[in-house]
């Protein structure tokens, strides 16, 4: 579905990513690790349209989409929810879902608020609150809600359990077991390496900007020397 | 008593119509992050168009019209043909390159029609007065105030309610997010000059009326009070920029009627003064929005 | 004041005189060609609109901060110097009630202008004062936007005291007792305005308000406190522009408040863009090349293309050449540039400058390796029960990390667990709401970040915040200044070899935007080696390097600590870099600290491991 083919940046003289290359498949749910500073962030701003990309080939359902503007992506079917949520602060529960709709016609959108009120039961209850006010694993629950809002095909995440509490790491995680039940495709971006690989059906290892391991969860699971690679020993 | 309440209607009238000029001037900063120093150039252009129309036998019923749709024109044009080619830019860069507009169309009248003043009449009512006990109320000012109240109405019903609204407010807010959700830039960013021109629009429409005139270098008063409301009532605000206006509109008249006759002339530096002071003790404007620095 | 007296004082010198000799040269070629009194007169403006925009260069050019009002100010001076310098004779016919009894008073011109400088640059101060203080909250559009109120007011006023200025019609015009005959005044005061911009722009001062220009908030952490130096740049522009002004109401023999208003106020900007506001030879350049470019199309507008001798005539001609196409020009050279050319046709460079680079500087042999501090000044940092929240996101809860000279102490952790933040904190950056720190018992909570680089805290940042337009030296330059001012009481290293520790001699002149990625890490830590400090604080020094890269890193920090005496703190998410450099290491995790000691026993610590891969809690 989504098939990422020797992509690099350069930022000056940074290499951000070097030939990363990956795949992700119709209905998986895979795992984008590793280290801070890797790379993982700029790798799906690049996807997502938002990053200029030196020189690699990204498709989308045989769609050429690397130097597709951010609301063509979009419009294609695939959803980003960011590193830090990025939710309109000012803007209310409902206006931050009905933006993330705003591709849709008015009838598709109120059909899919009404579903993510039934989905998301905490949102429902802070509807017509800033969405400044909310607490991060509200927050998160947003961000991906608002994401869901264009009825993607693909979503990507990028850091979702950032600075949430474990009960909240495990919503999430849930959330996106069901994204997939519902037909969905997932990459996620993940800190929390051994929980992503417990969810995913595949995974990859980003360091410095390179595709350094790969494999099922399994595999990458029973590695010994995955803190290693991730703590630079 | 009654000076005071005749004052405030007239400050309101003023106000009023520098509130319109300093949302659209605000419109335009939260998208692009830009002042926009050509603002006042969306009057002077209609304002010539305005004289020309009066030349040709037109009426206050089509002038009206026309001078709200050639701002909207004028603002989309000038995005297409000068702001587009900055986006991005520093911040110097854009206030310059807004200044350089400014200044070709002033200088391009002055080129091309004369520098000398062009007359424009006034509607018959403009001079009437409204008795209300021992008020004389100018019907003017109550018309402004009238259609100011209803345009800002319209304008809050816009930015909450319709789709559009929430597109320009989610881009104003984070703009990468927002095309992240699908919005287009070039969309949001011309639905910004479109609405800025449209108020403008409706604020040029009485500021012709008042001034009974137009010269090349009409448009920097109106910009200047637009930019100067958007910075008393705190940039980044939307409202501010509406109190901001209202608050210079009432400061002016005020002032004028509280100096002494020998120095009302020098209103304008005595307002500037109130206006240094204001920045002296509450520096981010009235409803100043916190800016959070990016480490 | 100066750091190296040839290039900072010597070279600008000839460099001064050499514009001037270019400018007034090239003007005497043009008027003797020409031989007539228009071009004499043509010459005259352009000198003197020279003095004016050299004044407002010395403003625009060091701070980056765009101003309008500079011209506003003009107004000032040249109604000042009109009123002081115009014989009461002539005072009567125009102004005969001046307020102060001014219509009585005459003095001679020279005083007069000096009177103008003094008056006009006390408004400065109060003006700069209420810059400083928006610009503080509300970023420099705000001070953009106060010099065009300034501009604006400065009109009014003048349009509406005709009592002092003769109001609008007519203002004042006059032939003051000795008229400007010959040009010498103007000579001198173009020569002073060349010599004053040109040293200050190589002064500390100047070299401080640039620093802050290319990244305020990098320029803080080094210690420097731009709103001070904006302030001077401010004054002596003002007093700059004040000389010019009251020799244009001088030479034109007459003042109006249209003269200095948008017209003149955007004629003399244009100049500045086009040739590069951000050097004098910049300056001078656009006033030569626009006096030329108005001249031109005043000659088209006025004589068609007859000018060159081509009779080309034509309806569609008379359309673009007619009067006042000079004042188009202006409009559209101003958004062309910023289009194609935002920093001007010579960017940033300097003519004196250059000539050093080429001939001037002596050959330099690479300095020695620098030894450790015998003696290391102890010093005791700590910092306890720090808390921040963003909104309803707890960044940071009651952490606390202390650190000795002599020590390295690491801070690790995953994403988001508020190691930035922390550093941000003790480095006065963001404001915590619980918590204290201090340096050997001296709170430091609640100060600004000049402040607390003052008193020994110098960080570096994650995201590199080089000055990129100067070179390494300049770089490196910046924070020794400061050092020299602040840090006295510290063995300070000299730059050369701070540049040559950090592996960048070969790259000592290379602008600081040119260097690699490693390359310019190296630099942060040698600019604010150059601090002198008591403590560096190094955020993520190793993001983006290599295996190998960050190993070397680990020498070159420890090597530059131990030559300035300062202990370490570093914030970095690489355990092996971390564990390879530092003596003791905190671990943060959603912003607390939940372990800490030495290396081994971090390791080798569970929850560290959890914190790290993520909890395996099944489901």
């Amino acid at each position: 579905m989504l098939e990422v083919a020797g992509l690099t940046t350069k930022y000056g003289a940074i290499s951000a990513l070097r030939d990363a290359s990956l795949t992700v498949s119709d209905g998986e749910i895979v795992g984008l690790i590793g280290p801070n500073g890797a790379g993982k962030t700029t790798l799906l701003g690049s996807i997502a349209g938002l990053l200029p990309i030196d020189s690699g080939v990204i498709t989308f359902d045989g769609e050429d989409i690397t130097s597709a503007a951010p609301d063509k992506i979009l419009r294609a079917g695939l959803a980003l929810v960011p590193e830090h949520r990025r939710i309109f602060v000012d803007m209310t529960v409902e206006e931050n879902l009905k933006v993330g709709g705003v591709t849709l016609s008015r009838t598709d959108r109120q059909e899919l608020l009404t579903e993510m009120a039934e989905l998301f039961p905490v949102l429902r209850d802070k509807w017509d609150t800033a969405a400044g006010y909310l607490s991060g694993g509200e927050a998160q629950q947003l961000a991906i809600a608002r994401a869901l809002m264009s009825n993607p095909r693909a979503i990507m995440m990028d850091e979702p359990s950032l600075g949430l509490a474990p009960i909240l790491v495990d919503l999430v995680f849930d959330l996106i077991a069901t994204l997939k039940s519902n037909g969905r495709t997932v990459l996620v971006v993940e800190q929390n390496a051994t929980r992503m690989l417990k969810a995913a059906d595949r995974a990859y290892v980003l360091r410095s900007g390179a595709v350094v391991a790969s494999g099922t969860a399994t595999e990458l699971l029973e590695r010994s020397d995955l803190f290693d690679s991730f703590a630079g020993g | 008593m009654e000076g005071l309440l005749q004052n405030v209607i007239d400050g309101l009238g003023r106000g009023s119509i520098y509130a319109l000029l300093a949302l659209g001037v605000a419109v335009v900063f939260g998208i692009m992050h830009m002042l926009n120093f050509a603002h006042g150039e969306l009057i002077t252009i209609p304002g010539y168009l305005t004289y020309w129309a009066f030349n040709n036998g037109w009426n206050w019923f089509t002038v009206i019209p026309l001078i709200v749709v050639s701002a909207v024109l004028s603002s989309l044009l000038i995005e297409r043909i000068a702001f587009s080619r900055v986006r991005g830019a520093t911040d110097f860069t854009m206030l310059l390159t807004s200044f350089g507009v400014h200044f070709i169309v002033s200088a391009g009248f002055l080129l091309y029609v004369s520098a000398s003043v062009k007359p424009i009449p006034r509607p018959g009512w403009f001079a009437n007065t409204l008795a209300m006990g021992s008020l004389n109320i100018e019907i003017f000012d109550l018309v402004v105030i009238g259609v100011t109240a209803v345009v800002l109405a319209g304008t809050t019903w816009l930015l909450q309610r319709t789709m559009f609204g929430l597109a320009l407010r989610a881009a104003a807010s984070d703009f990468d997010t927002a095309r992240l959700m699908g919005i287009k830039s070039d969309s949001v960013i011309r639905g910004a000059f479109a609405l800025s021109g449209f108020l403008a629009g409706i604020a040029g429409i009485f500021w012709i009326m008042r001034e009974g005139q137009v010269t090349p270098t009409a448009g920097i008063n109106p910009m200047l009070q637009g930019v100067l409301a958007v910075l008393i009532g705190g940039l980044g605000s939307l409202r501010g920029a509406v109190l901001g206006g209202l608050v210079l509109g009432l400061a002016e008249v005020l002032l004028r009627s509280w100096l002494p006759l020998s120095i009302q002339n020098l209103t304008t530096g005595f307002v500037f003064v109130l206006i240094a002071l204001l920045f002296i003790f509450r520096p981010g404007g009235l409803l100043s929005v916190p800016q959070v620095e990016r480490v | 004041m100066f750091t190296n007296s040839r290039r900072d004082v010597a070279f600008p010198l000839i460099g001064a005189v050499t514009l001037f000799a270019l400018l007034f040269g090239g003007g005497l070629m043009y008027q003797t060609i020409l031989g007539n009194g228009s071009a004499q007169r043509l010459v005259t403006t352009m000198l003197v609109d020279a003095i004016i925009v050299i004044g407002i260069q010395i403003y625009v050019g060091n701070t980056g901060i765009l101003s309008f009002g500079h011209i506003g100010f003009g107004a000032i001076a040249g109604y000042v110097f009109a009123v002081f310098a115009i014989s009461p004779a002539e005072k009567i016919k125009r102004i005969p009630m001046a307020p102060f009894g001014l219509t009585d008073v005459e003095v001679p011109p020279a005083v007069a202008i000096a009177i103008a400088v003094v008056i006009t640059v006390l408004f400065a101060v109060v003006v700069g004062i209420g810059l400083a203080r928006s610009g503080a909250q509300s970023g420099s559009v705000a001070a953009t936007v106060i010099t065009l109120a300034l501009l604006f007011v400065t009109h009014e006023v003048a349009k509406s005291w005709p009592e002092l200025t003769g109001g609008n019609r007519g203002g004042i015009s006059f032939a003051i007792g000795a008229s400007l005959q010959g040009r010498w005044p103007i000579v001198a005061a173009l020569i002073g305005a060349l010599v004053i911009a040109r040293l200050y722009g190589q002064s500390r001062s100047g070299r401080l308000a640039v620093a802050a220009r290319e990244d305020n908030l990098a320029a803080r952490a080094m210690g420097v406190n731009p709103l001070v130096q904006q302030m001077v740049a401010l004054l002596l522009s003002v007093a700059v522009v004040s000389v010019g002004s009251a020799l244009r109401v001088w030479q034109i023999g007459s003042i109006l408040p249209d003269r200095f208003f948008f017209a003149y106020g955007m004629l003399t900007l244009v100049m500045l863009i086009v040739g590069g506001r951000n050097s004098v030879t910049g300056a001078v350049l656009g006033v030569a090349v626009m006096t030329a470019a108005r001249e031109l199309a005043r000659r088209l507008g006025q004589d068609g293309f007859e000018v060159f001798g081509i009779g080309l005539d034509g309806a569609p001609l008379d359309w673009i050449f007619r009067e006042n196409l000079n004042s188009v020009v202006l409009g559209v050279a101003m958004v062309a540039f910023m289009i194609w050319r935002p920093n001007g046709i010579l960017e940033d460079w300097e003519f004196d400058q250059w000539l050093y680079r080429r001939v001037g500087r002596r050959t330099e042999t690479k300095p020695g390796r620098l030894p450790a501090l015998d003696v290391i000044p102890d010093a005791q940092f700590s910092a306890s029960g720090i808390s921040v929240s963003f909104g309803g996101f707890q960044a940071l809860s009651d952490a606390g990390i202390t650190a000795e000279s002599g020590e390295v102490v690491g801070i690790i952790g995953p994403n988001g667990a508020g190691k930035t933040t922390f550093v941000n904190v003790i480095t006065g950056m963001v404001k915590p709401s619980g918590g204290q720190f201090s340096i050997d018992g001296d709170q430091l909570t609640g100060r600004p970040s000049f402040e607390l680089s003052r008193r020994g805290l110098v960080r570096t940042f994650q995201n590199l915040r080089l000055f990129g337009a100067l070179t390494v030296r300049e770089n490196v330059e910046t924070a020794a200044l400061v050092a020299q001012e602040h840090r006295g009481h510290r063995t300070l290293r000299d730059v050369e070899s701070l540049i040559a520790e950090a592996g960048l001699w070969d790259h000592r002149d290379r602008r600081a935007r040119e260097l690699d990625y490693g390359n310019s890490r190296r630099l942060e830590l040698a600019r604010a080696a150059a601090m002198a400090p008591s403590f560096l604080l190094l955020d993520e020094p190793t993001s983006g390097m290599s295996d190998s890269e960050s190993i070397a890193m680990i020498e070159q920090v420890r090597h530059m600590a131990a030559t300035v005496g300062a202990g370490v703190i570093v914030i970095d998410h690489d355990l092996g870099f971390i564990t390879g450099i530092s003596d003791r290491i905190y671990v943060f995790d959603q912003g607390s600290v939940i372990a800490s000691g030495t290396p081994t026993e971090v390791q080798a610590n569970p929850r560290v491991q959890a914190a790290y891969l993520g909890s395996a809690a099944a489901r």
